[in-house]
């Protein structure tokens, strides 16, 4: 019988390379949805109609149902309804789909945040820079976007927080990220059979990375402090 | 200025349903070739052999892979120490892929959604000491079977003397993964049951005594109960049944044919014998 020390280098291994698929979808998510989020904020917050309106209906559909939901249909749909499986069997392909489903579902999260934070600056300001003669866009990129990043911080960390412990979701397209690494051994895999240790040992990697998250975010929301 | 920025967003929207609509027409238009010629085939291979367009073997070859959904199943598809899929269907698959002359790709998928991966052209077989249930065989073109196996209750190793026949497991409960074989059994047979994701999980609630016992395939309960595992404490006794397995393909696919006659020519040089050996499979071999 190996002992849990010895099984320990080839379990880390494993789910070493299954934490490194969690963070990729992470970085992917957060690059697409933060810029992404912002076109939809301002979808929703625009003056013509049809187009707040298509948002809104936009950001009620994807808010509304479950990401699991999303993704699967996102993955299997091009294949099973239009006979066109777009994004291939290996793994590139299933992180593509699973990258995309949760861009745009956190840009949705997202945009609810901004929209928020916008809002939120006094009107009073917009009015002050129109007397001034200044633009609209320069009344949002020199007065309105700072302020409205400082409001943001603390909705966003949340949501970057929730995002990092989502991405265990993508398994149900069969992404072999951290949990799906620490579950294989539950069954059996690389010699180590009927080990259930292994999953539960995954928290300690979200617990981590967390932790270091949330170290990062509260520097930002100091350095963000200065002006109320 | 408003309206300036209205503009800009609303173009941004068009664009971005523009991109939408271009990905959604052009698997439309290959669903129109699909529906004109009954064909499974990309728009492309569709249009440039619509003769072959419904013979999945030539979708295949076509592709030049064989995709093949598998999970990690020791002695049936599992790495070595070099990440390598190595096992007796595994095995089997690269020597079957090579016969095509195409390249063959293991890919490890949810054991839930095979048959979803199947439609959805994600995977082209399945092939993973399956079992041939009237669900798996209702949904998939399946090869004749190749392998024995059966369906045996797990139980903690301390009251296992008391189970060891049909009648005593009447009053126990079960844990059975969702959708298995070993559900099956537990149905046919009138047994208090509850579902559970996997096999595993089925012997974890065992040994967390959340249930008495499961219901698991005989292969995988000789290499995940007792000395060595973290199950020690279980044992299997009963065997519920028999069964097979077969290797799935979409349906009306006729791969499924060609990889009979593989078999049968394995069968017969000898090479089926000798990789069963490798993985101390061979009394389970179909003759």
């Amino acid at each position: 019988m190996q002992t849990i020390m010895e099984q320990m280098p080839i379990v880390l291994n494993s789910l070493n390379a299954g934490f490194l698929q969690t963070l990729k979808l992470f970085f992917v998510t957060l690059l697409g949805a933060i810029p992404l989020g912002l076109i939809i904020a301002f979808g929703s917050m625009s003056r013509f109609k049809p187009l707040s309106l298509l948002t809104k209906f936009i950001v009620w559909i994807i808010r509304g149902t479950p990401l699991m939901i999303q993704m699967l249909i996102i993955y299997y749909f091009p294949g099973l309804v239009f006979n066109n499986p777009i994004w291939g069997g290996g793994e590139t392909g299933r992180f593509l789909a699973a990258s995309v489903s949760f861009i745009i579902n956190y840009a949705c999260y997202f945009s609810e945040i901004y929209r928020g934070g916008i809002q939120g600056v006094p009107k009073g300001q917009e009015e002050a820079g129109l007397v001034l003669g200044m633009t609209r866009s320069q009344i949002f990129f020199k007065v309105t976007l700072l302020q409205m990043i400082k409001r943001i911080v603390p909705p966003m960390s949340n949501e970057i927080i929730t995002l990092v412990k989502d991405t265990a979701l993508a398994r149900i397209i069969s992404l072999q990220e951290v949990i799906w690494a620490g579950q294989a051994f539950m069954k059996g895999s690389q010699g180590i059979s009927g080990a259930i240790w292994p999953m539960f040992f995954t928290a300690f990697y979200y617990l981590i990375f967390n932790g270091i998250l949330t170290v990062l975010l509260g520097r930002l929301e100091k350095k963000l402090d200065y002006f109320r | 200025m408003k309206k300036l920025i209205a503009l800009i967003m609303a173009m941004a929207m068009v664009l971005s349903l523009a991109a939408c609509g271009s990905n959604s027409s052009a698997p439309a238009a290959s669903k129109d070739e699909a529906a004109s010629s009954a064909a499974a085939a990309e728009g492309s291979a569709s249009a440039q052999a619509p003769a072959d367009s419904d013979s999945d073997l030539a979708y295949i070859q076509e592709k030049g892979v064989l995709t093949v959904g598998i999970t990690d199943f020791e002695p049936m598809d599992y790495k070595d120490e070099n990440g390598e899929w190595i096992g007796f269907d595994a095995d089997m698959a690269k020597l079957f892929a090579e016969s095509l002359g195409v390249s063959v790709e293991f890919v490890e998928i949810d054991w839930d959604n095979k048959i979803l991966e199947l439609d959805g052209k994600s995977i082209d077989c399945v092939w993973n000491g399956m079992t041939l249930t009237d669900e798996v065989l209702s949904a998939m073109e399946c090869t004749e079977a190749y392998l024995n196996n059966a369906q045996v209750a797990v139980v903690n190793a301390d009251v296992a003397d008391q189970y060891q026949d049909m009648d005593s497991l009447a009053d126990l409960t079960f844990a059975v993964e969702s959708g298995s074989a070993g559900q099956a059994q537990a149905v046919e047979n009138g047994l208090n049951y509850t579902e559970v994701q996997n096999q595993a999980a089925a012997l974890m609630e065992v040994a967390a005594g959340t249930s008495d016992a499961a219901i698991i395939d005989s292969l995988m309960a000789a290499a995940m109960v007792g000395e060595g595992t973290s199950y020690e404490n279980l044992t299997y006794t009963v065997g519920l049944n028999s069964e097979e397995y077969g290797v799935g393909f979409r349906k009306g696919s006729d791969l499924a044919e060609a990889l009979d006659d593989f078999f049968d020519t394995c069968k017969e040089d000898g090479t089926l014998e000798q990789i069963a050996n490798t993985y101390k499979v061979q009394a389970a071999l179909v003759k």
